[in-house]
């Protein structure tokens, strides 16, 4: 699903790489945790996945694209195929739920009927039915992650990746969006999701990357946070 | 492509920078209210040009005595003259035009200022040979030959007071061109700045359709219909302009001198000939100008 071979990244505004050759290999279906300390280079890592940059170093592959030699008109197929959340949710405020979720079909020209059809369904699957018409500032914090996840998930991506999604959210919510994230793996749907959050590492036991300065310093198939933190 | 989903995201994004873009379509519009004006001078000028080269003569003005004393031209030197023009190789017909037909002339060329006929007596206008040239550019030759001759009193071309005029609406024509560049420039700057804004304003949005896979169109194409219908407004309110000064402005003051057939009327369909190349100059700056910015300024 995923595969980095030798990825090095460098910016031209530092001296230190932000990726220092970087070989991980993500199966289909996979759940994987992305752990580091601030600046240890998991945002490249993501970034380089969406195309928002390409590798000073080495491949990358997602799927069947080779992310970095990909010509630029492209790209957008790469990202009809990952769905993305962040910690901060990213929800356009002026819209309801549902328009958020079928904002992100609309844009890539899915037709109104399919809309109308698969955005009840996710909402569903989220466990938001009957928040539709909901603005986004009339939600909790963890019910607006779900309508963000709904978002990310809605096109059935192949990978769904998550910056965060539990950075501000209080650790009963995080269970849930956890579970969530859990479900939506078991779809089918590859997981990367980069955190900070010992607790949940702890006690999914699932994959667990660390990068520390730009390099993978342990790949544990069932691994915690971190031994003596 | 859903048509319905680019127009909204076009309509909110017009409404939202509401001030900029009123300013967008009011510079543009004057912009091109004044390149429809320049278009129409030129058009003046054109129709102009086909009455007055049509017209244009010679005038071989005649002595006080031979304007009073042989008012048919039947002596010396009158006949002599008359026959030396007609001789003249070039000169496609001579015409003999008497003092009392000068005058009646003079009057309806006047018509509308009564005070100017009052003023004037038939003695004062000399009678005169009207010289007709298949090539206007062959007067020196006729001024060399008839200046001083008995019985002339002066050889006039009409060419040079035609040529000053059309000197002038020239440079009323190029005047006006160059405003309309500097406003056209002033339009571009802004619809590029708008663009900017709109951009700027809606990047949580265009964020996410980069993030969802939105493809290039799809992200710009709101942008630039936009910058599209800001222009297109503009030029149809320079259209409605230029209408409007026809009629309420041109057609007045110069209702003398079109009366007259001194100055050529601009028909309805003079504007209406200029409107097409405007919204086709609307269409194409801001279509051009929204693709430069939105590749060069703007992330999507």
């Amino acid at each position: 699903m995923i595969r980095l071979e030798q990825v090095s990244k460098v910016y031209r505004s530092s001296t230190r790489p932000a990726l220092d050759r970087v070989s991980v290999e993500v199966d289909k279906g996979e759940f994987v945790f992305l752990i580091g300390p601030s600046g240890s280079g998991k945002s490249t890592f993501l970034r380089l996945l969406l195309r928002e940059d390409v590798p000073t170093k080495g491949n990358v592959f997602v799927h069947d694209w080779n992310v970095a030699k990909l010509p630029r008109r492209k790209v957008p197929q790469l990202r009809q195929r990952i769905g993305c959340v962040f910690q901060d949710f990213r929800l356009l405020l002026n819209k309801t739920v549902a328009q958020n979720i079928a904002f992100a079909l609309e844009v890539i020209g899915k037709p109104a009927h399919t809309i109308r059809k698969v955005v009840p369904e996710v909402l569903e699957l989220v466990g938001l039915e009957g928040k539709a018409h909901r603005m986004p500032h009339e939600l909790s914090g963890g019910e607006q992650q779900r309508v963000a996840i709904a978002r990310a998930f809605v096109n059935r991506p192949l990978l769904l990746m998550a910056d965060e999604p539990t950075g501000n959210l209080d650790p009963d919510t995080s269970q849930d969006i956890m579970l969530l994230l859990e479900r939506i793996n078991r779809t089918g749907t590859t997981v990367l999701m980069a955190t900070h959050d010992h607790s949940i590492v702890d006690s999914m036991r699932r994959r667990v990357v660390e990068l520390n300065l730009g390099r993978v310093i342990r790949d544990e198939s069932r691994g915690v946070y971190g031994v003596g933190r | 492509m859903r048509a319905s989903f680019v127009f909204s995201e076009v309509a909110t994004g017009l409404r939202r920078n509401v001030t900029m873009t009123v300013a967008m379509i009011i510079t543009t519009a004057i912009s091109l209210g004044l390149l429809g004006g320049g278009l129409l001078i030129v058009r003046l000028i054109d129709k102009m040009s086909e009455i007055y080269y049509d017209r244009v003569e010679v005038a071989v003005f005649l002595t006080e005595d031979v304007s009073t004393g042989d008012v048919a031209c039947t002596q010396q030197p009158c006949v002599d003259l008359r026959r030396g023009l007609e001789n003249t190789p070039g000169v496609e017909s001579v015409v003999l035009e008497t003092r009392d037909q000068a005058y009646a002339r003079f009057k309806q060329i006047f018509e509308t200022q009564p005070e100017l006929v009052e003023l004037a007596r038939p003695q004062a206008l000399p009678a005169s040979f009207r010289v007709k040239l298949a090539d206007p550019a062959r007067f020196p030759v006729i001024e060399k030959e008839f200046t001083g001759r008995p019985g002339v009193l002066s050889v006039k071309d009409q060419g040079t007071f035609l040529e000053r005029l059309f000197d002038l609406l020239n440079g009323v024509r190029n005047a006006t061109f160059a405003i309309a560049v500097v406003q056209g420039l002033a339009a571009i700057l802004l619809i590029s700045n708008t663009i900017q804004l709109s951009a700027y304003t809606r990047r949580t949005e265009v964020g996410i359709m980069r993030l969802v896979g939105a493809t290039r169109w799809y992200t710009q194409l709101p942008f630039l219909i936009e910058a599209l219908v800001a222009g297109v407004i503009g030029a149809f309110a320079a259209i409605v302009a230029m209408v409007v000064a026809k009629y309420a402005f041109l057609d007045r003051i110069l209702a003398a001198p079109i009366e007259a057939n001194i100055i050529p009327r601009l028909t309805i369909l003079d504007v209406v000939i200029v409107s097409p190349l405007l919204l086709l100059v609307a269409v194409g700056i801001s279509a051009i100008t929204g693709y430069v910015t939105l590749r060069m300024y703007v992330r999507l």
